[in-house]
């Protein structure tokens, strides 16, 4: 990966009369990646994109028809609009006007606009909002084809699966600081590394469960009737498992919970800074690095 | 045409024919209260009108409530209504260059006016016949120049204007008194002195004059050219700055 950003941000502040919007914000995304930008509501994060393009909520003319569109926008480097059209379900609807697509055939039409030009990085703000599920899905498929096509992508949402879904790294915003950067794997291993193991055992052998309250990364065992819930962290899987095969018993009905991103940035978002503390340093926020 | 404002031009025109406030009140209004009026005062001269065909005297006029119709109310809804939306946004973010739209504006609106002067005067030949051009270079000269004045001024109403509402009551709220006092309304010479007053400076006013006097014989009406020009050159430098994307 080159150390040049697409987009290299260094130290943006952002006021609105004596309202801090964004405190100090470094942000790189480098050629080829999909970085998502998360937090709560009111965490700077549009605020943030928009300072780096210049775009907010954006439409097309009502009576404009998709295929106009592309016509209108497409330069002499432009990408075959049918092809594009086609590849995102929308070559049906060529003669329909702007105004009469839904929510989601709007969302692609725009993706099919940001492809058009082989542009270098589309910003994606709030993407999904208002969409039903299929839709969704629809959109996401869209982006990976834009970034397997070889576009740099930075997505705003407040999403966590969509975000776990789509981006290969997340940058966390919370009161316009950046508060923690990092593959949505590594957000969950650092701020939600536990896990609960349940199964049922009829009348469950007292030595069994001693046994487990023992096994490494175990913090609480509980019994409710033949149910048995462990919580601990990531070892307890292994652990809790390796102990019931010792014991001869292999429940059926075991579930294992590991917490996905949404729990790990709640986890992390809900964490205040103790008055005075700096907020914790992000890890990879300026240079893409581990 | 694959420039970015022969594309964005193409387009807008395509979306101007579509609207139904540009058919309406550019292409319609003008001719239908055209017909009504030139019908009220007859055919016959009349010193009120200078001592020419009453009828003649309205053809002149209402080429530039045209004008006025596509400067006043057509463009600031439009262009107000494309920065509420987001639409300009859109624009700016794909890489039109900066003037662009502002040019490409400028280019539809003055399409618009040709083709609904066209209409216009299509329908006025058969029903009053059209009046006789006596100075053919004042009178295109002063619609060219009135033309660009008007659609300068709707672009930076437009441009403005915070939204598509507040535009459309601005623009009607100047268009009918500029329509009433300086085009389509009674002739000056019923009008009392205090109103003739009022209406005498009025842009439309002014190119009223501007066509109809070379157009009808009645005069040259040079101060009233010269100020159409001086308007044109002023709006149409406020309009670039005002809208650039």
């Amino acid at each position: 990966m080159s150390d040049r950003g697409v987009v290299t941000v260094r130290g943006l502040r952002k006021t609105c009369g004596k309202r801090v919007v964004v405190d100090g914000v470094d942000l790189t995304v480098h050629p080829g990646e999909i970085v998502g930008l998360v937090g709560a509501n009111g965490a700077g994060k549009t605020t943030t994109v928009e300072c780096i393009q210049g775009l907010q909520d954006s439409a097309l003319p009502d009576r404009l028809r998709v295929a106009e569109a592309l016509d209108l926008f497409a330069t002499s480097r432009a990408h075959d609009g049918g092809e594009l059209l086609e590849q995102f379900g929308l070559a049906g609807r060529r003669r329909s006007v702007f105004s009469s697509l839904s929510g989601g055939e709007s969302q692609r039409l725009f993706l099919v606009l940001a492809l058009l030009n082989c542009p270098p990085l589309v910003i994606l703000d709030e993407l999904t909002q208002g969409l039903d599920p299929a839709a969704r899905r629809n959109v996401w498929t869209a982006v990976r084809q834009l970034h397997d096509a070889g576009t740099t992508v930075l997505l705003v949402t407040h999403e966590m699966d969509e975000a776990e879904a789509l981006c290969g790294r997340i940058v966390v915003m919370r009161a316009g600081r950046v508060l923690d950067a990092g593959r949505p794997a590594d957000l969950v291993d650092r701020y939600a590394r536990r896990a609960t193991v349940r199964f049922s055992v009829p009348d469950p052998p007292a030595p069994l469960l001693a046994e487990i309250r023992r096994l490494d990364g175990v913090r609480e065992v509980e019994l409710t009737g033949a149910r048995v819930t462990v919580r601990g962290d990531r070892r307890t899987i292994t652990h809790v498992g390796a102990a019931l095969v010792r014991w001869g018993s292999v429940p059926e009905d075991l579930s294992v919970h590991v917490p996905d991103l949404e729990e790990a940035l709640l986890e992390l978002l809900g964490q205040e800074p103790a008055p005075g503390a700096p907020i914790p340093v992000a890890h990879e926020v300026a240079g893409g690095r581990q | 045409m694959s420039t970015a404002v022969g594309r964005l031009a193409r387009t807008e025109l395509k979306l101007t024919r579509r609207d139904p406030l540009v058919l309406t009140f550019v292409f319609a209004f003008p001719v239908v209260t055209m017909l009504i009026i030139g019908g009220a005062f007859g055919t016959k001269p009349d010193p009120a009108f200078d001592h020419v065909n009453p009828a003649h005297w309205y053809v002149a006029s209402y080429l530039t409530v045209v004008i006025a119709a596509t400067g006043l109310v057509m463009l600031p809804v439009h262009l107000a209504s494309y920065r509420e939306r987001g639409v300009l946004r859109r624009f700016a973010a794909a890489g039109f260059p900066r003037l662009s739209f502002a040019t490409a504006q400028l280019i539809v609106g003055l399409v618009t006016i040709v083709a609904a002067c066209g209409l216009l005067l299509a329908v006025a030949a058969p029903v009053y016949g059209l009046p006789p051009t006596h100075d053919w270079w004042r009178v295109a000269t002063a619609l060219a120049l009135g033309a660009v004045a008007f659609v300068s001024l709707g672009v930076l109403l437009g441009s403005v204007l915070p939204s598509a509402r507040s535009a459309q009551a601005v623009g009607l709220l100047i268009f009918f008194p500029s329509f009433l006092l300086g085009a389509g309304g009674p002739p000056p010479h019923v009008m009392g002195s205090a109103v003739r007053h009022v209406a005498a400076p009025l842009p439309l006013t002014l190119l009223t004059n501007a066509v109809r006097e070379p157009w009808l014989g009645l005069g040259a009406a040079t101060g009233s050219w010269a100020a159409v020009a001086a308007l044109a050159v002023a709006a149409a430098v406020a309009a670039a700055r005002r809208t650039a994307l």
